[in-house]
């Protein structure tokens, strides 16, 4: 099916409760229902296996409207369609839940609340799961109105209220992971209640290192703005950043030429290789496999070198800028790219006989964590997860966005969707990446790097969706014609595929827990990102981005 | 006089002060074999002393739930176990300080002391991590302890000795290894167990359970846990190789031979991923103990043949 009969299908399904109903872009349905509606309309969806959940966007639509939106966006290969729900902004302004009917919308459904304060009638958790715990209540950081002094912290109550210490009762009690431990070197919290070796029960808690790059987006101009999002993630830093100038440039209807679109594919080629082979090392750490752990990361060295060598930088690459890319491939470059992937491949190969054949290793990842297709479309995975279960989300495939039209790539999956699947997914995916990058090198369009874009925006919202190395990356932006955004909503993959966590380490043995984990891939950078909140002295304390700023001058001053 | 020889033996050379800082350095080979395997650059040699001294000069932190009489007295037993154990064995080539008919299950019973109190230790600190890592600690012991032991009977029936030094002596022109090698390699693979080196490093997965049941301990008690260990790797190694190697007589095959085996587990070790708990008893139980046994059997039969 097409995009048209796509949205065609889409309209007829949700007729009976569409009030009114738009075509924002050619492949966007914008359908206004009330929130009485929005559980018989996405039973309706769900129910017609018209695409997925991708996201849920909150709107404040400032205190002068008096109203609030909330977007439920539906992808289904490039058409989108947008259930808006337009609510008093009051503090009843409620939703019903749908995470009965779609269990991964329960953390878009808490983001909801506890960013913009719209209440979610009958979800089962109320726990926190991004704003800390003496943050109080009936404050919300993200509605227009917020200001920083309204987050003084709630006395008598401490930033992260844990269910405590130990022993829940006879064998069984619980296991804290994170957001200090040797397993996740990055800030999330898991609570592992176990019985003996079995675990019992899963929890999760985000948000202790929240940057509020969200809220810090309204206050930046579109240019400023492309440098914040690179930084929200050091993996993905490109995926990024891209995700957001396609989305500027669509709103400005700019076309950017090939040869700049080529570049902004090549950069992502390399970013999934050095992104897939970190979490190789990971993965085989988590499993106690060192040596592969260590070869891996050897090996990554050489993919980030070539993007220094390219782009100037190992980390934030900074490749893109609106309208194009600041970074060109000479004679010298391409050749030193061939030469890296020459040996990355074999490597590569290598290493996908090292996850298929070494007994110890398929010990731990074979017929661990395995996901069903039925399952995976049902927690609403993404990115390699998903596919390693058979199910294919993949952006670049399902709706080829930039040089993916000109240099299109093949999805690649798996059917087992244990860890071991989720190992040769990943791999496998190197190898097309490398495929890609030396297609684009052999015939490389010519032309410019970059075309002029306005400074103000025109006004308009508009959705950007990229494949990151681990899955898609979803940018939902709103230009009130200014030099700012009104606003910008990003969902990251890792918060999609954290159901397969929680649902599948219940049952399982302790030791799989870690390498759960790491099966998904999971970026905290990704889901830390909307509050001002900073750890310092042990006292926590919220900043404003102004005096964040004034203290980092000031230690750097000594 | 006398009295004074076995003193300055046991504590200065071959057993007490020697032991531990050979113990260390060969700390330091297996490391670094283990981090060139693995391409990196690895420890400089004087690391495991740099790290032990740092640790001695440390402060301990004593959890408030733990009994301090066994927080301070666990790692004491640990260490004098694994010093005790190294009396009996040809340490650097030389004949055992003492030696007795039968020291060879004393050897091995005084080798498990160390396990036995870092598990005690993990349920004394009563940490979650520390409680999972004890649990493990405790249930792999189960598991290796019975075939480790089957494995060192195999050349001490050939032998028809239960003393150490005998066998020693006896091996020295029969290499088991070649006439027992699955014997050899059931010694060598429980040896790691015993050590709780990779793949069996399940009771202190840092990934799971930081540091298993040593995670609460700091400073002294850490130290001397960490010394316990690197004299049991050395006195184990030595009663394997004495074994198995054609026996340890005189500086150079002890060098040669010991180093041959800490070699190989290094090798295994960067080979090896990690069992689980499951995995490594099941692993044992299944196979281990079945094939050493059947190994036993064998020199049962041939030995009454030759006979």
């Amino acid at each position: 099916m097409n995009i048209e009969q796509n949205l065609q299908k889409a309209e007829q399904l949700l007729t009976v409760w569409n009030k009114e109903a738009t075509h924002p872009e050619a492949n966007r349905l914008d359908v206004s229902i009330s929130a009485g509606n929005l559980r018989p309309a996405v039973t309706a969806l769900h129910n017609a296996h018209w695409g997925y959940l991708s996201a849920i966007t909150g709107l404040d639509l400032g205190p002068a409207s008096g109203e609030m939106e909330a977007l439920y966006h539906f992808c289904n290969g490039a058409a989108i369609t947008t259930l808006r729900i337009r609510l008093p902004r009051t503090h009843d302004a409620s939703l019903p839940t749908i995470e009965d009917i779609i269990p991964p919308a329960t953390f878009f459904e808490r983001e909801l609340h506890e960013m913009l304060g719209f209440k979610i009638k009958g979800a089962k958790s109320s726990d926190r799961l991004f704003i800390p715990d003496d943050w109080p209540e009936d404050v919300y950081p993200l509605r227009s109105d917020f200001s920083v002094e309204q987050a003084k912290p709630v006395e008598g109550r401490h930033a992260n209220e844990l269910p405590d210490e130990g022993v829940v009762g006879g064998n069984t009690f619980v296991v804290p992971i994170g957001p200090q431990h040797p397993a996740l070197k990055e800030p999330g919290h898991f609570e592992f209640t176990v019985d003996g070796e079995i675990v019992t029960a899963a929890r999760m808690r985000l948000g202790y290192a929240h940057r509020g790059i969200e809220k810090a987006a309204e206050s930046r101009n579109w240019i400023q703005n492309l440098y914040l999002f690179e930084r929200i993630c050091g993996i993905c830093s490109h995926t990024h950043s891209l995700a957001y100038s396609l989305g500027v440039e669509q709103l400005a209807k700019v076309e950017v030429t090939a040869r700049a679109q080529a570049i902004r594919e090549l950069v992502a080629g390399l970013e999934r290789i050095h992104s897939h082979l970190l979490w190789l090392g990971v993965a085989a750490h988590e499993a106690g496999f060192d040596t592969l752990f260590m070869y891996s990361w050897r090996d990554r060295e050489t993919v980030m070198n070539l993007l220094e060598q390219i782009t100037g930088n190992r980390v934030n690459y900074s490749a893109n800028v609106l309208g194009g890319v600041k970074c060109d491939i000479g004679l010298e470059q391409a050749t030193a790219v061939k030469d890296g992937l020459n040996y990355l491949e074999t490597r590569i190969r290598h290493y996908l006989e090292v996850v298929t054949t070494d007994t110890m290793f398929l010990n731990r990842t074979r017929g661990v964590g395995t996901i069903s297709y039925v399952e995976a479309e049902e927690f609403g995975l993404l990115g390699p997860t998903a596919r390693a279960s058979g199910l294919v989300r993949d952006v670049r495939v399902e709706a080829p966005y930039g040089a993916y039209k000109h240099f299109p790539i093949s999805a690649v999956t798996e059917t087992n969707g244990d860890l071991e699947a989720r190992c040769v997914v990943r791999l496998n995916e190197l190898l097309v990446s490398c495929f890609a990058i030396r297609t684009i090198l052999d015939n490389l369009p010519e032309g410019p790097l970059t075309v002029k874009m306005p400074r103000k925006i025109p006004a308009g919202e508009t959705i950007s969706r990229v494949e990151a190395p681990r899955g898609e990356l979803f940018y939902y932006i709103k230009s009130s014609g200014g030099e700012n955004p009104a606003r910008v909503h990003i969902r990251t993959p890792s918060l999609c595929n954290w159901v397969s966590v929680l649902e599948k380490a219940v049952g399982r043995q302790l030791a799989d827990a870690p390498m759960l984990i790491a099966g998904m891939d999971p970026c905290f950078s990704c889901n830390d990102r909307m509050i001002t909140t900073v750890d310092q002295n042990g006292s926590r304390q919220s900043w404003s981005w102004k005096e964040l700023r004034a203290y980092g001058i000031e230690y750097y001053k000594k | 006089m006398n009295a004074l020889t076995s003193l300055l033996s046991l504590l200065i050379f071959p057993a007490g002060l020697t032991l531990i800082v050979f113990g260390m350095f060969y700390e330091w080979i297996d490391r670094k074999l283990i981090a060139r395997f693995q391409n990196r650059v690895g420890p400089r040699w004087f690391q495991p002393f740099a790290d032990t001294v740092k640790l001695l000069a440390k402060e301990q932190i004593i959890p408030s739930v733990a009994n301090p009489f066994l927080f301070f007295g666990l790692p004491m037993v640990a260490v004098t176990g694994a010093l005790t154990a190294a009396v009996y064995v040809p340490l650097i080539g030389f004949a055992p300080v003492s030696s007795f008919p039968g020291d060879l299950i004393v050897t091995i019973y005084l080798l498990s002391l160390l396990t036995l109190c870092i598990g005690l230790a993990g349920w004394n600190t009563s940490s979650r991590f520390s409680l999972i890592g004890a649990t493990r600690a405790l249930t792999q012991l189960f598991a290796y302890e019975a075939p480790f032991l089957l494995a060192l009977l195999g050349p001490a029936l050939a032998a028809g000795s239960w003393q150490i030094s005998s066998i020693n002596d006896y091996a020295r022109n029969h290499w088991f290894a070649i006439s027992q090698p699955v014997g050899f390699i059931v010694a060598l693979i429980g040896l790691m167990g015993k050590l709780e080196l990779p793949p069996f490093d399940a009771p202190e997965a840092e990934t799971e359970i930081v540091a298993g049941a040593l995670t609460e301990y700091s400073g002294r008690g850490l130290a001397m846990f960490k010394i316990g260990k690197s004299i049991e790797l050395i006195v184990g190694i030595t009663l394997v190789s004495a074994f198995y190697l054609g026996g340890l007589h005189g500086v150079l095959p002890f060098l040669v031979k010991t180093l041959a085996v800490l070699f190989l587990m290094a090798i295994l070790q960067s080979l090896l991923t990690r069992l689980r708990i499951d995995q490594t008893v099941g692993m044992w139980w299944r196979f281990g103990s079945i094939l050493v046994l059947a190994q036993i059997l064998l020199t049962i039969l041939l030995k009454g043949d030759l006979l």
